[in-house]
Parts: structure tokens; C-alpha cells; sequence
């Protein structure tokens, strides 16, 4: 191979090795392979072919070749070596370099048919992709091909410019209004997206003025606000709405966040868009309706809707929270016949004057729009209850904060129990306390007449609580300089009621005095430890003491426990007044000649004169305000009675007409 | 009863920042309380420490011999219930002033105290522990009373601050107010007080104290089923509610517990100065 031969004609071939003299059966194999390939098949080559090839210089330079390595093996054989090594790694070098410029056009010429396919998505292009290609993270779809009005580059363009630079060719103008055109679209768009976003600004701009000023017409109206952290973006405030000293339930429902809305108007939190909820008080007489509480009017329209449910779910929960405070007291009162029956808490009510009361609590949504009774005969006791009720409850919460604001008691391993308060037992206290102090005064004033009209002496001073006749002295006396006076004025109506009236004991008219004697009853009510209900005590004057033959260090205090502690009390004031008539009036009127029967209203009077030996029995009865002289054993004829109605016949008088 | 105590500093210019704050944890307004603390001391001075014990060799029988431990004497006080107004009342108005006559414990205005040495503080519960004690006195002069039971007066301070009640944490935010006049020899309380605004703080830059404490009883007892023996005695749980409470405040109040010695009320043994024996020659007077 000469030097000067250029790079084209390189033909590759093994290196010439030392010829051997005799080659082996592979080697053999071998060469007939390589014989083969170079000639063709050994039958075609025939020593006229070959001489013929050698004379017409075909592969003369392998000859050459061959022939020079022979001749010029000795002379350079290790400085050919060497350059033909360079030369080789040279034209190896270059060949890599060609083929590699190939690759890379052709992967890349790849890239971008791929990438002009990638527009559309139905196309799964990712394996024809080059990883170069991919690590450049061109985002697909990006290219876009278009086919082109250009002319070819090159002459054509050039032969238009040599025609005449001024008269743009159709091709030329069409183009120039495509630009033209396509600018204004662009312009037109921009233009759009900016008054977008302007709107877009003006919109959230409007949305915050109004959230604020809705927070800020929340907070003039005395909600408190607070922060909140966690989810600021959308609610950055939240209201406190609930009573500091509510019941825990309650107390954690009575914050609520503040959202924005859409239109940047505050939404309220669930809890307090909650259907709203009041209490109803209705009074059931034998099964009927007659008296509903006033439900709280509808407001008017007036104000921010936000002020106006948070107000509502403050309402709301108030009402609930006595709802649930009483529900729970009714478990404790079954006693008492309170009960639970379908949400509604059944209070039964005796007293005279109306038959089977019931007072029926329950908790209603607010909007409900009720059958109005037709009977609104009691509508002002319903809502009276219901305001007592609420009073009640709102008392507990200052008494609540009162407690807690005492230096506490020390630590021990006893639990402190938590107390409930007492809203159906103080409305409870109160009916059964006025009932029954109302039907003992009335059967003491009936009392009172019937005496009178029998011509006796006798004074009745009532009262039917005695706090309650001087309410303000208690209040102006008291030296709790922590309660308001309107919670030590509800704190009288939970505190055991207790209601007084006191007789003085019947004396004879014609005497002009009253007697100093006085027969006390103290009614007291409680409903708990330790009365349960109504009691009457009644104390009983000295005098009486004596006819009953109490010791002096007895007490002279009788007491009627509850349940019937009325008819009790009534029957033993009369049997006591009727025994004072025949053991003290009688008597004393008789001198010796009388004589009482122990335990019963009745005196034996010696008859004067001749049937000074025999005896008459008078005896005298209170019953039912009728009062009786007759004369024992019984008889008709011998008999007299005074119900209260005017009568001309005196007491004394008539004993005397009885004995005589 | 045992106390559980934690004491925390508050300069004066923070003392309203610290009541607004208190106000919002404790959830109350505070309560303004000034209290008049008369300090009595045993007449019987203490013994000499070891005294008690036995010195040399003795005659005694030899029967096991039991030996008593000394007996320390406590200083006590006497604590009265105070409103400002009561110090402005003119001098005719003031009732008498170590008199008490209420009627009812909620009335009485003056208490006896007592007060132990604080116990060793326990690391595992970082708080102080004494054991209190504490009379109403309902009626009479207790100042004469204190006397009879062979106390004597020695000094009296007054106490100006703020209740607060967090759950069973009582937070008093306070300091001592004294009399600017020195200290002279009195032997019994004054009849009339001062002036309010004639007192003034005992530390004179005005930092207030503020005190953390909750009462114990029963403190040793262990809950009665075999379930609550372990942690739920009373007095881990009080520890913990003023670990609680002080962890609240970290950042607004540091509240430590003081070397126990300062809270000392024990009455100190001073020896007897013997009386230097008369120079040969020097006259006698």
C-alpha cells in the first residue's frame, strides 16, 4: 500500500504473516474460506485468469504490496509498523467521528419528528425519544409544524429581489396580512386577559371589603373575635358566642369559625347554621291544651344576616342547654311525677281548682309554625314558667362563676360532685309550696269566719314566704358583696321556701281581747334532702301543751311529712281548736263542775241543783270549717252548728242552752 | 393540710400586662385582697441544739432510756382580712382593730397560721411541699389571745395583691408592703392603721411575687382501690396540675422553687452572752 493512496482505497486484510510451509487442516480451511470470498469459487479461477489478472495489473498493488513488505521487511520493518498503526487509529478516529455526526443527526432528526407527532395525544411516543433528548425535558407537544408559503431558498427569491424590491408578489401580500391579522388576534387576546384579570382583582377586591366589613359589624355588635390558626387562608376568625360558664357540652359548641363565602359574605360554620331551636312551655288541663309560651318573634329584617344567626345559635344554645339540664333533672324526679315521654317532660301539677295540670316542656326548631290553641286561657302561666326557667338557668351560670371564683377547697381523694342545678325542682318547690300553703290559708281563714260567727275571738296573720314579704330588706342587709342583688333575689326562690301564718287561739268575744296564745304553722318546702315535698310544723302555745299533757321539755313542734301533709295539717288544726273550745273555754266558763275527757273534745258538766249527780257530755267538733256543740250520746234535737254564715246564737249560749 | 408552692418574680412595670394575662387564663377578674400579718414569736427562747442529748456519763439505772428529740419553736402569724377602704375609714369608724367578731368562718376576718419548713425538694416533683395549718378566729381580742398562749408580738407587715383561682391553683400576685417609719420597739400590734397610701414596698423597686399554690389533703394517702394506688394520689395529681400550669407561663413568668431555708419559720438558737466577769479592782455598778 503506498502512502499517496487516498483514504478510499484502503481495503482491509489481515496482516500478512510469514508464509508457512506447510499449513494445517484449519489453517487450510481457512485460507480456502478467505480464497473463496476474495475470487469466487475455486472452479472459476484457472491460471489464464489469474496471469491474466497479474498481467493486466489488477491488484497490483496487493502485489506491490506484497511484494514491497517482502523487500522492505528488513530495511524499516518497525518504523512502517508504527505508522501504519498511527495511520490506522487515524483513519479509525475519523470513521468513529463520521458515524457518530450520523447517529446524532439521525436521532435527532427522530427527536423532532417524534416531537412534531407529540402534539397529538393519542400518540405513544416516549420510546422514540432519545434519552438525550428526554433529559433536556422538552415539555411534548411544543413544536409546531406548519406547512409554509416560503418559496424554496436559494434562486427564486433572489431572481424577485433582482425583479423589483417594490411590488410584493401575491405570495408576499397574502402574508403580510396573515401577520397582520394574527397580530391583531394576539393583540385583541392580550387585551382580554388583562381586563380578565382586572375584573378577576376588582371581584376578590369587593369579596374582601365585604368579609371585613362584615367581621367588623360582627365585632361592633360585642362578639368577641379570635384568631385562628390552623386553616388561616379561608377563615382567619372565628366568634365566641357561648356562655363562659355554660355546661361543657355546650360550651365548646359556642365558637364558631368565620368563613368566606363566594361573594366574600361570611358562612357560618355548621354548627351554627343548625336549625335554631326554642323552648316551649305548654299547660295541659285533662289532656287539653290551654296555655302556650309566646315563642320568640320572628326579628325584624333589620341587620346583617350574620349577626343576626349568630344570635339566633347563641338563643339556641341557651335554650338547649336548659333543655338538657332539665332532661337530665328528670331523672331524678320520677318521685315527683316528672317524666320523660317522646322529648317532652311531663311536670304534673295538683292542686285545687283545676283538674289533672300537666306542664309539658320541650325543645321545638324555632321556625316551625305551630297550631296555635285555641284555648290561650293560660298562656300567661306558660310563659311565665319559661321565663322563670330561663331565669333560672342564667342564675346558675353567675352562681357557676361564683363558685369557681372561691379559693377552692384542698385536694383530697374525694371527687367533688358536680351538682345540678336546680331548675325543675325550684319550679316544682314553687307550685307545690303556693298550692299548699294557699289551700291551708283558705281553710284557716273559713276557719276564722266560723268562729267569728259563733261569737268568738280570733286573729289569723299569713304570709306565704316569709323572704318574700321583705325582699328588699334582704337585700339591703345582706353583706355578700359578690352577688348582684337580682341573683341573691333568685337565690331565695332555690333555697327551701317557707311560709308562716299564724292563730291566735279563739277566746270569747265579749272579753274584747284577742288571747296572747298562738298557734304557729311554718310551712316548708324542699324538694330534696331531707322534706321531699311539703311539710307543715305546727307549734303548738303553752296552753294547749298543757291540755295535751305535754312535759315542759317536750317539744311542742308536730310535724306533717309529705305526701297528704295538707289534709293532715288542716284536720289536726281543727281537732286542736275544737279541743282548746271544750278543755279550755268550756271549762274554764264551768269551774269544778266540768271535766274533760282526755284526748277527745268533750266535757262532762255537772248539772246544778237537783240532778246535781248526773252528768251531761258536751262535746264539740270542727269539721270541714262547720263548727258543732252537741250533746252526748248523740242526739239531734240536742245540737248546733255554725258554718260561718251569721248567726245570733253565740257559742257560750248555746253550750249553756245545751247544759241547762 | 399541706401546701404545694411555686414562686415566680414580676418587675412592677409588667404588673399590669401580668393581671390581664392571669385574668385570661384564670378566666376571672382578679380580686383585690390586702392583708395585715401580725408575726408572734414563743416566748420560751429555744433550746441550744443538742442540748438534749446526754452529756458524760450519767447515774441513771441502766433502763433503756428513750431519748426525745428536741423540740423546735415556730414563728406564727396572724393574718386580717383587709379592703382599702378600711384604711381610710376615720379614726372613729375603725372598729377595733385586733378584735375580731365575726360570726361565721366566711365573716371572721383574722386567721391564725402556721407554718412548717418547706421539705426537701423532691426532683421528680420540682415544687415545694410544707404542711400548713390554719384557725379562723371568730370573735374576741387576738391579740391577747396569741399572748396568753405565751407568744409575743415581734413585727407587722402588710400584704397588697391579686386572687386568682385556676381551677385548684390559687395564684396570688402580690408583694409586702411595710411601714416607712423604722422599726421601733413595739410590744403590741397598732390600734389604728396607717394610711394606704403611706406604705410602701418592702423591696423598694416594687417587684411583685407571684404565688402558685395548691392545698392538699390527705397528701400521703393512697387511693382506696388497688387501680388508684399508682399516680393517682393526691399529691401527684397537684404536682402535675402545677407543672401544668407553669409550663403555661413559660415565657411570662419563670416560676422556681426557692432555697427552702428562706421559707425557714423556725425560731433560731442564739447563745447567751455570758456576762464578763467583774475586773479585781473595777466597781460594781
Amino acid at each position: 500500500m503506498s502512502a499517496s493512496g487516498p483514504a478510499t482505497d484502503v481495503a482491509l486484510r489481515p496482516w500478512p504473516t510469514s508464509e508457512k510451509e506447510a499449513l494445517d487442516r484449519a489453517e487450510l480451511h481457512n485460507k480456502v474460506v478467505q480464497l473463496a470470498s476474495e475470487r469466487g469459487h475455486l472452479r472459476l479461477i484457472t491460471e489464464e485468469s489469474l496471469q491474466e489478472e497479474i498481467d493486466t495489473g489488477k491488484d497490483a498493488v496487493e502485489v506491490a504490496v506484497m511484494e514491497g513488505v517482502e523487500q522492505q521487511e528488513e530495511v524499516k520493518s518497525t518504523q512502517t509498523k508504527q505508522d501504519r498503526q498511527k495511520q490506522v487509529w487515524e483513519v479509525r478516529n475519523s470513521m468513529w467521528q463520521l458515524t457518530e455526526w450520523a447517529e446524532h443527526y439521525a436521532s435527532s432528526a427522530l427527536d423532532l419528528v417524534a416531537l412534531v407527532l407529540s402534539r397529538d395525544p393519542t400518540k405513544k411516543l416516549d420510546s422514540a425519544f432519545s434519552p438525550n433528548f428526554k433529559q433536556q425535558l422538552v415539555p411534548r407537544g411544543t413544536f409546531g409544524l406548519d406547512k409554509g408559503i416560503y418559496s424554496t431558498p436559494g434562486q427564486p427569491v433572489n431572481q424577485d429581489k433582482d425583479k423589483d424590491k417594490d411590488e410584493p408578489t401575491a405570495e408576499e401580500k397574502k402574508a403580510m396580512i396573515a401577520a397582520q391579522g394574527s397580530r391583531m388576534i394576539a393583540l385583541d387576546w392580550s387585551v382580554d386577559s388583562i381586563l380578565n384579570a382586572a375584573n378577576e382583582m376588582k371581584k376578590e377586591v369587593r369579596k374582601e371589603n365585604k368579609y371585613w366589613e362584615e367581621i367588623l359589624s360582627v365585632s361592633r355588635q360585642g362578639w368577641p373575635l379570635q384568631r385562628l390558626r390552623k386553616d388561616a387562608r379561608y377563615s382567619p376568625f372565628a366568634v365566641r358566642y357561648g356562655f363562659p360558664e355554660a355546661n361543657p357540652l355546650f360550651k365548646s359548641r359556642g365558637f364558631a369559625p368565620l368563613k368566606m363565602d363566594d361573594d366574600g359574605s361570611i358562612i357560618l360554620d355548621p354548627t351554627l347554621a343548625l336549625k335554631p331551636k326554642t323552648l316551649r312551655v305548654r299547660i295541659s288541663d285533662d289532656g287539653r291544651i290551654s296555655g302556650t309560651s309566646r315563642l320568640p318573634a320572628q326579628e325584624d329584617e333589620s341587620g346583617l344576616a350574620i349577626d343576626k344567626s349568630i344570635q339566633l345559635a347563641k338563643d339556641s344554645l341557651f335554650e338547649e342547654e336548659l333543655y338538657h339540664e332539665m332532661s337530665m333533672e328528670t331523672r331524678q324526679l320520677l318521685s315527683f311525677g316528672v317524666e320523660m315521654r317522646n322529648t317532652v317532660i311531663n311536670l304534673l301539677v295538683s292542686g285545687s281548682g283545676f283538674g289533672a295540670r300537666k306542664v309539658l316542656i320541650d325543645c321545638i326548631p324555632r321556625e316551625d309554625n305551630l297550631p296555635s290553641g285555641e284555648d290561650h286561657s293560660q298562656d300567661w302561666l306558660a310563659q311565665n314558667i319559661a321565663d322563670a326557667l330561663r331565669l333560672l338557668l342564667s342564675h346558675e351560670h353567675r352562681m357557676r362563676l361564683l363558685r369557681r371564683m372561691q379559693i377552692p377547697p384542698p385536694l383530697s381523694l374525694q371527687t367533688r360532685t358536680h351538682r345540678q342545678p336546680p331548675l325543675l325542682r325550684a319550679l316544682l318547690a314553687a307550685f307545690s309550696h303556693v298550692n299548699a300553703v294557699d289551700s291551708l290559708h283558705s281553710h284557716l281563714r273559713r276557719l276564722v269566719k266560723t268562729l267569728e260567727s259563733a261569737g268568738l275571738a280570733i286573729s289569723l296573720e299569713v304570709s306565704r314566704e316569709t323572704s318574700w314579704t321583705r325582699l328588699t330588706d334582704i337585700i339591703e342587709e345582706s353583706n355578700k358583696p359578690d352577688m348582684a342583688a337580682m341573683d341573691q333575689l333568685v337565690d331565695l326562690f332555690i333555697k327551701p321556701l317557707e311560709g308562716q301564718a299564724t292563730l291566735s287561739l279563739p277566746s270569747f268575744a265579749f272579753l274584747k281581747s284577742v288571747s296572747s296564745e298562738k298557734l304557729t304553722v311554718t310551712t316548708r318546702t324542699f324538694m330534696a334532702h331531707p322534706t321531699f315535698g311539703t311539710e307543715f310544723i305546727v307549734t303548738l302555745p303553752t296552753s294547749l301543751a298543757n291540755v295535751l299533757h305535754l312535759s315542759q321539755d317536750q317539744k311542742r313542734e308536730i310535724k306533717f311529712s309529705p305526701p297528704d301533709s295538707t289534709n293532715d295539717v288542716t284536720s289536726y288544726v281543727d281537732w286542736i281548736i275544737s279541743l282548746h273550745l271544750s278543755h279550755t273555754l268550756i271549762k274554764d266558763t264551768y269551774g269544778k263542775r266540768a271535766a274533760a275527757l282526755d284526748g277527745e273534745p268533750t266535757v262532762a258538766i255537772q248539772l246544778k241543783g237537783p240532778k246535781a249527780l248526773s252528768k251531761r257530755c258536751v262535746s264539740v267538733s270542727l269539721n270541714d270549717s262547720k263548727l258543732q256543740v252537741a250533746l252526748e250520746p248523740s242526739d239531734f234535737e240536742k245540737q248546733h252548728t255554725w258554718d260561718g254564715s251569721h248567726d245570733d246564737l253565740s257559742f257560750l249560749s248555746q253550750v249553756k242552752v245545751l247544759v241547762d | 393540710m399541706h401546701e404545694l408552692l411555686l414562686y415566680g418574680q414580676v418587675p412592677e412595670s409588667r404588673h399590669e400586662q401580668l393581671l390581664k394575662i392571669l385574668a385570661g387564663v384564670a378566666a376571672m377578674q382578679p380580686r383585690h385582697v390586702v392583708e395585715r400579718h401580725l408575726v408572734y414569736k414563743p416566748q420560751r427562747e429555744p433550746e441550744e441544739p443538742g442540748a438534749h442529748l446526754r452529756r458524760g456519763g450519767t447515774q441513771n439505772v441502766g433502763v433503756k432510756f428513750k431519748q426525745v428529740g428536741q423540740k423546735d419553736l415556730y414563728f406564727t402569724q396572724l393574718v386580717q382580712r383587709l379592703s382599702v377602704e378600711d384604711f381610710n375609714k376615720s379614726e372613729t369608724n375603725q372598729p377595733g382593730l385586733v378584735i375580731a367578731d365575726g360570726e361565721s368562718a366566711p365573716e371572721s376576718k383574722w386567721t391564725f397560721e402556721f407554718q412548717d419548713v418547706p421539705q426537701p425538694v423532691n426532683e421528680n416533683h420540682g415544687v415545694l411541699d410544707r404542711m400548713t395549718h390554719s384557725t379562723e378566729v371568730l370573735s374576741g381580742n387576738v391579740h391577747e389571745y396569741m399572748a396568753q398562749i405565751g407568744n409575743q408580738f415581734v413585727s407587722e407587715y402588710y400584704q397588697d395583691g391579686h386572687l386568682f383561682v385556676h381551677d385548684n391553683i390559687v395564684l396570688l400576685l402580690h408583694r409586702v408592703l411595710a411601714e416607712p417609719a423604722p422599726a421601733t420597739t413595739q410590744s403590741t400590734p397598732k390600734e389604728r392603721l396607717p394610711s394606704f397610701d403611706s406604705l410602701k414596698p418592702l423591696d423598694s423597686q416594687g417587684t411583685y411575687v407571684l404565688e402558685a399554690k395548691i392545698r392538699l389533703h390527705d397528701r400521703d394517702r393512697k387511693g382506696a382501690n388497688e387501680k388508684d394506688a399508682k399516680g393517682t394520689d393526691v399529691m401527684s395529681k397537684g404536682v402535675e396540675e402545677l407543672r401544668r400550669f407553669k409550663n403555661q407561663m413559660k415565657g411570662c413568668v419563670d416560676l422556681t422553687t426557692p432555697d427552702r431555708l428562706l421559707l425557714d419559720t423556725r425560731v433560731k438558737y442564739k447563745p447567751k452572752t455570758l456576762a464578763q466577769p467583774a475586773r479585781p479592782g473595777q466597781v460594781v455598778r
